[in-house]
């Protein structure tokens, strides 16, 4: 390292310092928007409760630590979602002498007794679709969570290490699936 | 490549169509496509509809079934620090390198000429020169952002906060006194805060730190975590700044850590008098909270009159209430900090941490309007704070316990999962609740007599004054069917409510619902965990059973008098 470049760190990490404010002001903002998103993202993903909110945390940690260091991130909440994806993944590989989680949504949406009349058809329908998204396969499921939260093909494609016209293929299948249910 | 009989896009293009992931040119093409043909007008809706199940079934059973957290979450700025502490070793890290160059470089130098004594010269330099860097950047720049953040933050947490009533004690060497300070012997202190910057009518408030704060160039800070004077068992942050300048030579202010609420303030001056500013509304409430009241009085404002709203000439309350009405149909009075000023003949509307698209939204209301400036601060880099959230309340297991309450409540509830649920129910109808007797205090603030008003506007602050207390009521009552079977089952009973006076207008009213309410409001989070109590915790859902009759009977007659 020159003289020179060290310089330029050194005047790097203070300029730095000086715009952390309002950088620590954006991430906090979009951990307050999108922390609940991410963490059930992650439970779909099937880790459990309490590793899902640590890895949440973690993520948001290193959002902050990668625009520290000044590398533009142009859609934060999609790297959000990318990063918590492979973070989840290796999580939950390391929890492979677990159970994945299984948040038992069915039996839920089964015991729900508010609102008996109205509440029974839409009931019948989310129990229906419900089952029609666990038939999905993993990959549909994946880029149908994903694009649930808003994320465009190529994010998701960048997420899942695929194309985005493959995004679209398995988005078409999904929806196609889907939509028997509806209707049937 | 479309179908060449039928022309139809091919299958998945119009998914990709109505996701807006078609390439320009084929974009086109299918638009054109469309516009002639039915068929794929019919599936398109189709496939929105399917996608439209799709968010159905998010919100339906993946927001409304999926476990909550099982812990708070935590407050990231801490863990920032941790990040930023260690960013601080990569700066020791460069600043090594930077001085084994410059020890190299120094040396060279010397070895060049010659001479012993120039290198030693040359290695002390460098030396100096990066313990200089090292201690400016490690003592004056980490902490000021760190104190500038955590103020940032508390006035952003103020602004979210509904704080009715508080009552400030003020010592100093000679003297003790309240706020609002009426003693004559005070009032060369009045003088000094002035001569330093400092805003002596609200002193005890982040937004005063702030301001003095960022009115001082040469400065240091330092942020500390110190034990709450009141509460020994909470933590409390603590900013300290050395002045180099101005009459201030020393402030210090003390946040509590789960609110953000200024609980102490130090101030020394130059010629080493000090003022000591203690918030002591806690200990006044739990002592006596209807005395607390009797020290707020209304504020005192410039009567302007009331007239038809023109397109020149000085702005008036006319335009002004129309300025509230327009931000009350896209319900920016509720929740976020905007603010509403008749100054020199404008309408001066703004805020700090205001989100974009709000910012946007207001402008789009108010741009067009005569007589009004809208100017927001900070760009909109601020928190969002919908209804208050991110501050306003810490989760139900954020802060200890002095009683043993909520567990009583957890096991009559069957178990921490419902406590949770209850709990965060409940927090969720408190914040409801919070923006409502905020907006409907602010309305009796700006307008503390209504009688002056030409019959239209009276009608329209009436109109809004009247929303507010009905939305209060209706959460009220939700509140209350949600707590009214625990309490009794946890042995409350309601006690007969005594007479009180009537108010002689709606807005006195509402600044007793507001009082009564933010009583409220303390005794549920004590019944949550989410406050320590010191009352004892038998007595609890007895007192909380008469808190909630004081607030129905304050807003029923809030809105009898409303109704006039």
């Amino acid at each position: 390292m020159s003289v020179s470049s060290a310089g330029e760190n050194v005047v790097g990490i203070l300029r730095q310092e000086r715009t952390g404010s309002a950088l620590q002001d954006e991430v906090a903002q979009l951990f307050v928007e999108s922390r609940q998103d991410v963490y059930r993202y992650l439970l779909t993903l099937g880790l459990h409760p309490p590793k899902a909110q640590e890895a949440v945390q973690e993520v948001f940690l290193r959002l902050y630590a990668t625009l520290k260091k000044g590398e533009n991130i142009e859609n934060p909440r999609g790297w959000v979602f990318r990063v918590a994806h492979n973070h989840g993944l290796k999580v939950r590989a390391r929890q492979a002498s677990e159970e994945a989680f299984d948040p038992a949504l069915e039996a839920c949406l089964v015991a729900r007794t508010e609102d008996p009349e109205s509440g029974l058809i839409e009931r019948e329908r989310m129990v229906r679709f419900h089952h029609a998204v666990e038939g999905l396969s993993e990959q549909q499921r994946r880029c149908l969570f994903l694009r649930l939260e808003g994320l465009r093909y190529p994010e998701i494609g960048s997420a899942l290490g695929i194309s985005a016209s493959a995004v679209g293929e398995f988005l078409r299948r999904a929806i196609s699936r889907l939509r028997k249910v509806r209707d049937a | 490549m479309p179908n060449l009989v039928t022309q139809h896009p091919e299958d998945g293009v119009l998914l990709r169509y109505i996701d807006g992931e078609l390439p320009g040119r084929k974009l086109r093409q299918v638009e054109r496509h469309l516009k002639a043909c039915w068929q794929c007008r019919t599936e398109v809706k189709e496939l929105e509809s399917t996608v439209a199940g799709c968010v159905r079934y998010r919100k339906n059973v993946l927001q409304a079934h999926l476990p909550d957290p099982p812990n708070p979450w935590p407050d990231l700025y801490q863990e920032f620090a941790r990040i930023d502490s260690s960013a601080s070793g990569e700066f020791h890290l460069v600043a090594k390198q930077l001085a084994a160059r410059l020890v190299a470089l120094f040396g060279g130098a010397a070895k060049q000429f010659g001479s012993s004594k120039v290198r030693q010269w040359g290695v002390a330099l460098a030396a100096a020169l990066v313990l200089v860097c090292a201690i400016w950047y490690q003592f004056r720049e980490t902490p000021s952002v760190q104190a500038a953040v955590l103020l940032k933050r508390a006035v952003l947490a103020a602004e979210a906060q509904s704080t009715p009533a508080r009552r400030v004690q003020v010592r100093t060497r000679v003297a003790q006194a309240f706020l609002p300070v009426k003693e004559p012997s005070l009032a060369p202190l009045r003088a000094r805060f002035e001569a330093a910057h400092f805003n002596w009518d609200d002193p005890l408030t982040a937004k005063s730190y702030q301001s003095w704060h960022d009115g001082v160039t040469a400065k240091q800070d330092a942020v500390t975590t110190v034990p709450d004077p009141q509460s020994p068992a909470l933590n409390c942050y603590q900013i300290r700044t050395v002045a180099a300048e101005g009459e201030l030579a020393t402030a210090s202010l003390m946040l509590r850590m789960h609110d953000l609420r200024p609980v102490e303030e130090r101030l020394e001056f130059r010629d080493n008098e000090w003022v000591e500013l203690t918030d002591i509304t806690d200990a006044t409430t739990r002592d006596d909270g209807a005395s607390v009241a009797a020290h707020v009085e209304l504020p005192v404002r410039p009567v302007v009159p009331s007239r038809p709203a023109a397109a020149s000439g000085p702005a008036s309350i006319s335009e002004e209430l129309q300025v509230l009405a327009a931000l009350h149909e896209i319900g920016a009075d509720l929740g976020d900090p905007v603010e509403v000023n008749l100054t020199d003949g404008r309408v001066v509307v703004g805020g700090v941490g205001i989100p974009p698209d709000h910012q946007q939204q207001i402008h789009g209301k108010l741009d067009a309007m005569p007589n009004v400036t809208v100017q927001f601060s900070e760009g909109g880099a601020g928190f969002s704070l919908p209804g208050g959230a991110g501050f306003s309340l810490p989760t139900a297991a954020a802060a200890p316990t002095s009683s043993g309450l909520p567990a009583l409540v957890e096991q009559h509830l069957g178990g921490q999962a419902e406590f949770e649920k209850f709990s965060s129910q409940v927090l969720d109808r408190n914040e409801s609740l919070m923006s409502r007797a905020s907006a409907l205090r602010r309305l009796a603030e700006t307008f503390p007599t209504d009688a002056d008003l030409a019959v239209k506007d009276r009608e329209v602050l009436r109109a809004m004054a009247r929303e507010h207390a009905e939305a209060f009521a209706r959460e009220l009552a939700g509140l209350d069917r949600a707590l009214n079977p625990l309490l009794v089952s946890l042995g409350g009973s309601a006690a007969p409510r005594t007479a009180t006076a009537t108010a002689p207008s709606w807005q006195p009213a509402a600044l007793e619902l507001a009082r009564a309410w933010h009583r409220l409001e303390v005794s549920v989070s004590v019944l949550l965990g989410v406050t320590p109590g010191s009352a004892p915790a038998g007595q609890l859902p007895s007192d909380l059973l008469a808190a909630m009759g004081e607030v129905r009977a304050d807003v029923d007659g809030c809105l009898h008098l409303l109704a006039q």
